[in-house]
């Protein structure tokens, strides 16, 4: 495998609308918003874009036309990407991908959704409850498989039997987490909790309460990759790509599956790891997809950051915190922070190698990991980030 | 079961075989002929073969749970009562395919990995009948003759 280009690539401009509950615009603006800042942020102007990457979403999310919304011209590089929470790292990939072969210079890869509207309980905007209910699809809803949260649960309580993972140590990841988001001005969920507070949250579906599970969040996250060389001379700080990977590990819902107890992460990091010549103990920080506490433990697992089943001592111990060893989540994820499906762990990374999370940056960010799951646990991708060239050792 | 929760669930063409069967308590999953392998309901080919005829075939009904779920509803905004929460689960049947099923008449503290079960159906006075599955073992209620 040649390496010697992989690093090539960097991320240069990071642009966020206002995030939560934003009602006004709709999805294809806030795109656009952000794609526009982005582009603002890394010293550049849309002439300079020649490929946008567009991210599926839920609800009225755009596609291509969004570069028709942008009045963009002459794109090399132009396609709408779906895998679920695991896009953007794929986008950042296929844009650093683009970059290094001389597909494109400039890439934009934008997120943006809209799933809450005003007056309706933010668990609603991911659930569906009807009165009646087609075919197989239809059978899993009427027995009560109302949302998303109900798969994941099953994940979950998978893991707990098997390993003896527990309620109180899914807590402690929910309290690190809002830790870090206390010290984030972007977080929607800034008060402190303790694990008490988390065992007495209400069941959603037992063994996940609610503080087990992420934020909802209207809003749009985008990013502009170019080359390394490029963006040394743009207006902040190179974010290196030093390596990335997928994982879809295609559970087949019949004898033998590891679903709930092994994920893509088992896959995806490895491969980002050696491409960037690092393993688990040079990450410095983790910012992983959280949608639900149980899944930050499990992808800790899969990493190699503790043995397999392991995940539930790890997280008590207090690693993940302010000041633990393994900093996670430093921006108050999705469970505290916003939800912007995978830009939510990228943004924060982003923020963290630039060195400008003030209160919260982390004293050392040489090697950041940031991951995206999608779907049930069925794709997973691993992006490896530096505010160092590729090849730097601290 | 006293708690429903269900809503009315009704066929969508494609599911004719399925629902006739629940009409019968029998269980009707699909089987590759070609490769004597067993598949979900909702399967649409061989994963093995790739052979698209996959046919109806009667499952035994026997099954051992993977993992479980409570489903619990929203608080009210009005106070009044939240319909009961749904036991849900992830089952192995014996023939090897899961399903997401809901358990009927089970402890949930003596939920396990491996747990026997065994595959019943409801029917509701509008739609198709639901499937649900029982514990084979220990304390089962009252009712549980209504199963296969």
């Amino acid at each position: 495998m040649r390496t010697d280009r992989f690093g090539q690539a960097a991320i240069a401009g990071l642009g966020m609308t206002e995030l939560g509950k934003v009602y006004g615009p709709s999805p294809r603006r806030l795109a656009a918003q952000a794609v526009r800042a982005a582009v603002a942020d890394a010293g550049l102007t849309l002439d300079d874009v020649d490929g946008l990457l567009v991210s599926h979403g839920m609800s009225g999310s755009p596609g291509i036309e969004l570069a028709e919304t942008l009045g963009l011209r002459d794109l090399r590089l132009l396609t709408h990407m779906n895998a679920f929470g695991a896009t953007a790292g794929a986008m950042v990939s296929y844009a650093a991908m683009s970059v290094i072969s001389g597909a494109a210079d400039t890439v934009a890869c934008v997120f943006a959704d809209a799933p809450l509207k005003p007056r309706q309980p933010a668990g609603s905007a991911y659930d569906s409850a009807a009165r009646e209910y087609y075919g197989f699809t239809g059978m899993t809803a009427a027995l009560g498989f109302r949302s998303v949260n109900a798969f994941y649960a099953l994940a979950a309580q998978r893991h707990m039997a098997r390993y003896g993972t527990t309620g109180e140590q899914l807590g402690a990841i929910a309290v690190a987490t809002r830790r870090w988001a206390g010290m984030n001005p972007l977080a929607q969920m800034r008060e402190p909790i303790t694990v008490d507070d988390h065992q007495n949250s209400r069941w959603v579906v037992e063994p996940l309460r609610l503080l087990d599970c992420c934020l909802v969040s209207n809003g749009a996250v985008a990013v502009v990759v170019t080359s390394a060389d490029r963006a040394r001379d743009l207006a902040r700080p190179p974010v290196h790509i030093w390596g990335w990977g997928q994982g879809h590990p295609g559970h087949r819902l019949e004898r033998g599956s590891e679903f709930g107890l092994v994920t893509g992460a088992a896959t995806s990091g490895p491969v980002a790891m050696k491409m960037a010549g690092v393993t688990a103990d040079d990450i410095d920080v983790c910012e992983l997809y959280d949608c639900y506490t149980y899944t930050v433990l499990v992808s800790l697992e899969d990493y190699g950051f503790c043995a397999k089943g392991e995940g539930g001592p790890f997280a008590a111990s207090g690693a993940l915190a302010p000041g633990g060893s393994l900093p996670t989540n430093t921006g108050g994820g999705q469970l505290s922070a916003y939800y912007m499906w995978g830009m939510t762990p990228l943004s924060e990374a982003v923020v963290q190698a630039r060195g400008h999370a003030a209160e919260r940056q982390v004293t050392k960010n040489d090697v950041i990991l940031v991951s995206g799951n999608g779907g049930i646990l069925d794709h997973h991708s691993t992006l490896i980030l530096s505010p160092q060239p590729r090849g730097h050792r601290p | 079961m006293t708690d429903t929760g269900f809503g009315v669930l009704r066929r969508d063409g494609r599911t004719d075989a399925f629902f006739d069967g629940a009409a019968a308590d029998q269980l009707m999953i699909k089987w590759c002929p070609a490769c004597d392998r067993w598949f979900a309901p909702d399967a649409s080919g061989c994963t093995d073969c790739g052979g698209p005829e996959l046919v109806w075939a009667r499952a035994g009904g026997q099954a051992t749970l993977v993992s479980w779920a409570v489903s619990h509803a929203r608080p009210r905004d009005d106070g009044s009562p939240a319909p009961a929460p749904a036991m849900l689960a992830l089952v192995e049947l014996a023939e090897g395919p899961w399903l997401h099923a809901r358990l009927d008449g089970v402890d949930a503290g003596l939920l396990r990995e491996g747990l026997p079960l065994a595959a019943a159906f409801e029917h509701p006075g509008e739609g198709e009948a639901y499937l649900v599955f029982r514990p084979t073992t220990g304390e089962e209620p009252a009712d549980a003759h209504r199963g296969l």
